[in-house]
């Protein structure tokens, strides 16, 4: 049976490198998806490799944040197992929406809203057997 | 949507995966001291799983130029339940009731947000 390490505290602890890892992946998204459209040439026929995305400086800039995101993806996964760390990772996809409607002012459907509602249940459901256990530490 | 989109959506789907996996049994390594062969097992581990990724990636951007966001997003909320089950069976973590239960939340709730 494996020792459990006890993980850093302070700027190595790695919730906070969770929590870092999810707003670079936010940020690098919204990147991602503008500079794609600005760029999308589909007379060509390599434009399934999705290559021509990086004439688009905004796609350069996303993928510094996927190499940040990344590095502290790399630091979470040393110490959080991925059955768990991955599912509360995808906290993203409420705050995606919820970003575009407090920033942008886009109308959020009920359909989405009750999405957004699913999302945050299930990652309650998710952290708090993790939280009990952080307690017992 | 063609089969060959379809296809696409499904590899880049299985790779991110797969990276994921190979990622987190690199980073495990790093737990263990440093047994013998230390090195090169976690460098093929970590090339291999940023490989996966890459290939995925570049996948998701020429998707993302055929399609909206709102089209390709459901598919990723199958990465939640599929990560779930295949770290519980390929690096045997333990997936509890309530961890099975917050996943499919999860994916159902990334397909009810980008059906909108």
């Amino acid at each position: 049976l494996k020792t459990r390490i006890s993980p850093p505290s302070g700027f190595g602890n790695p919730w906070l490198q969770l929590a870092l890892s999810v707003i670079f992946v936010l940020v690098s998204e919204l990147l991602l998806k503008r500079g794609a459209s600005q760029t999308a040439d589909l007379t060509n026929s390599w434009s399934w490799t999705g290559i021509g995305g990086l004439a688009s400086p905004l796609v350069w800039l996303a993928i510094i944040f996927v190499i940040l995101s990344f590095l502290s993806w790399l630091y979470v996964l040393k110490y959080i197992p991925l059955s768990i760390a991955f599912p509360l990772s995808r906290v993203v996809d409420a705050l995606v929406p919820l970003c575009s409607w407090i920033f942008l002012g886009e109308m959020i459907s009920t359909r989405r809203w009750c999405g957004i509602a699913l999302v945050i249940i299930g990652l309650a459901v998710v952290a708090r057997p993790v939280a009990r256990m952080e307690e017992r530490l | 949507v063609s089969w060959f989109s379809l296809t696409l959506i499904m590899t880049s789907l299985i790779t991110f995966v797969a990276g994921q996996l190979l990622l987190k049994k690199g980073m495990d390594l790093t737990n263990d001291g440093s047994p013998e062969g230390f090195r090169g097992r976690f460098l093929f581990l970590l090339v291999s799983g940023i490989l996966a990724m890459t290939i995925s990636f570049f996948l998701t951007l020429g998707l993302l130029q055929r399609f909206d966001l709102s089209y390709l997003y459901p598919f990723q909320g199958l990465s939640v339940i599929l990560i779930a089950i295949t770290a519980a069976v390929a690096l045997r973590e333990k997936l509890t009731l309530q961890l099975a239960i917050g996943a499919l939340l999860i994916s159902a709730g990334i397909v009810l947000v980008s059906l909108s």
